[in-house]
């Protein structure tokens, strides 16, 4: 279980303000849940799951996951990022190793994962490539699976599918559930599209600006396993209605808050 | 009109494709080809050719300068600190400005003495060498090494700084240590700037020698120089600038193939 306890964080702004970019956060991820944070842009949510990555520090406040304070990254976390974030002088499979040849395998035993995972997804027939030869979709496919590929329990995911184009998200989302409902890691998942969030979720955190914080908790009732057809369902449909009239008024107030992520 | 037979309109295409594809080299070669015909045309003119040869004459000379050993000699004695001075620049230079991209206090550190260097004609301080050093080869490896060093050092800094932030995240996210983080990612990714480093000291590193050879007591291409000059032997004259040109050049593009093959993975 992933605990937040009373997260604070504040940046010094240019005029010497301060900005609140996150205040007295607490939040609960049980095991095997899979928990979408929504907001606007500088409600930092992608600053929130930094600081459960070990990447960040918070001012004030502390994470637990299973009970151990989070001093830094572990190796029961991997983290799915928005740019992809590829080494661009290696090959699909050596990008895909990087993880466990870091925790210490040989490179014989770490390509015999990473060629399971680059199955899973989807991209056999391309471990030869270099990042630049890919599309967008396929760069994080290469990321899904590098993350995968170290087995950790928990799985933290910054907007993976910002960077790509709507028909190719979508495949994506479908493929993330498929792979996700074979082996239920604990997912956060930080986005901007309420559909995505409701698709993905059992539960979907909405956060607001200035301050930061979680101002709506949702638990997504839509049957598993779910596929592409779950988007016809008609909880799908009222969720995402609700959830964005809660988001438009989170846009509309604070408009002019300045933006970090 | 009656249709072509099938074979030319192949011929013709085939003809075509091969001048698309040798496009930059047939545009290299014509420009170079107007610069010599200008040369001959212009020597063939003057009165006497003590102070400018015919291009066709000084390329007739440079087969017979090769085939004397007094000449490959020289050319061993310009060449060995060349290379002895570029290496060192290298194998100090790469690794110097590795360490000073990831460290700001080291940077601040070394930055009055590398803007010294790079802000001052190196030509100027080849008589404190001279005095330091002598005349012998340690001046010369000296001089070399101090043209090629600063643009290896910076660019090599460079290199380390324009690394993205979010690739040693993400090497961090999975665990790895300081040191890995360096071999597999830090090192690579400033490889760019290595490269450049490299290829910009080989450039400068050539300065540098032909310096050495024309400021210093020479023994080896700068002796055949001014022999040759003083002889009003022309053509001679001429082939040896001509030779040292074309091993400029040939190194500086064996040293872009070495970065090519380096930097494959970028588009």
């Amino acid at each position: 279980m992933i605990e937040l306890k009373g997260i604070t964080k504040t940046f010094r702004q240019r005029d010497g303000s301060a900005f609140h970019a996150l205040k007295d956060v607490d939040l609960k991820v049980l095991d095997g849940e899979f928990l979408s944070i929504i907001g606007p842009s500088g409600c930092g949510k992608t600053t929130l799951m930094r600081m459960v990555g070990g990447l960040a520090k918070a001012d004030a406040g502390e994470i637990f996951i299973d009970g151990r304070r989070v001093n830094g990254p572990g190796p029961e976390r991997a983290i799915v990022f928005q740019n992809f974030v590829l080494l661009p002088w290696v090959d699909v499979t050596s990008n895909v190793t990087f993880g466990l040849e870091m925790r210490g395998l040989s490179k014989k035993e770490a390509r015999k994962t990473a060629q399971k995972e680059i199955e899973r997804v989807g991209l056999t027939g391309f471990e030869g490539h270099y990042p630049h030869e890919l599309s967008g979709g396929m760069q994080q496919r290469v990321g899904l699976a590098r993350a995968l590929a170290v087995n950790p329990e928990i799985l933290l995911m910054d907007e993976p599918f910002a960077s790509v184009d709507a028909q190719t998200r979508q495949i994506l989302q479908d493929d993330l559930i498929r792979i996700w409902q074979e082996e239920r890691k604990t997912v956060i998942f930080i986005t901007h599209s309420m559909e995505e969030a409701v698709y993905l979720s059992d539960r979907v955190a909405v956060m607001e600006r200035g301050p930061g914080r979680i101002s709506e908790l949702f638990d997504i009732h839509l049957p598993r396993p779910r596929d592409y057809s779950s988007r016809n369902d008609v909880e799908f449909t009222s969720l995402t209605t609700h959830i964005w009239g809660l988001l438009k008024t989170a846009y509309e107030k604070d408009g002019d808050v300045p933006s970090d992520d | 009109m009656p249709a072509r037979p099938a074979w030319t309109t192949s011929a013709l295409q085939s003809v075509g494709g091969w001048l698309q594809e040798n496009l930059p080299v047939i545009v290299k070669l014509s420009s170079l080809s107007v610069l010599f015909i200008v040369w001959e045309v212009y020597a063939r003119q003057q009165p006497n050719h003590l102070t400018i040869s015919p291009f066709s004459d000084v390329v007739s000379t440079v087969p017979d300068l090769l085939g004397q050993s007094e000449v490959r000699s020289a050319f061993w004695d310009t060449l060995q600190p060349f290379f002895t001075g570029l290496g060192l620049a290298l194998l100090v230079g790469i690794p110097i400005g590795l360490v000073l991209g990831q460290s700001p206090f080291l940077r601040g550190l070394l930055t009055p003495y590398l803007s010294f260097l790079n802000a001052l004609p190196i030509s100027a301080i080849v008589p404190l060498v001279v005095i330091g050093f002598g005349v012998g080869m340690s001046s010369r490896v000296t001089v070399v090494f101090l043209f090629a060093i600063v643009d290896i050092v910076l660019n090599s800094a460079a290199g380390v700084q324009f690394v993205r932030q979010e690739l040693i995240e993400m090497s961090k996210s999975f665990g790895a240590n300081r040191l890995q983080t360096f071999w597999r990612v830090t090192l690579p990714g400033s490889m760019p700037g290595v490269m450049t480093g490299v290829r910009l000291g080989t450039g400068r590193a050539i300065v540098g020698m032909v310096v050495v050879e024309l400021l210093l007591v020479s023994v080896g291409v700068g002796r055949l120089i001014s022999g040759y000059r003083g002889r009003f032997q022309t053509d001679e004259l001429y082939a040896i600038v001509l030779i040292i040109a074309v091993l400029g050049v040939v190194l500086l593009e064996v040293v872009r193939r070495i970065e090519a093959r380096v930097l494959h993975w970028r588009k």
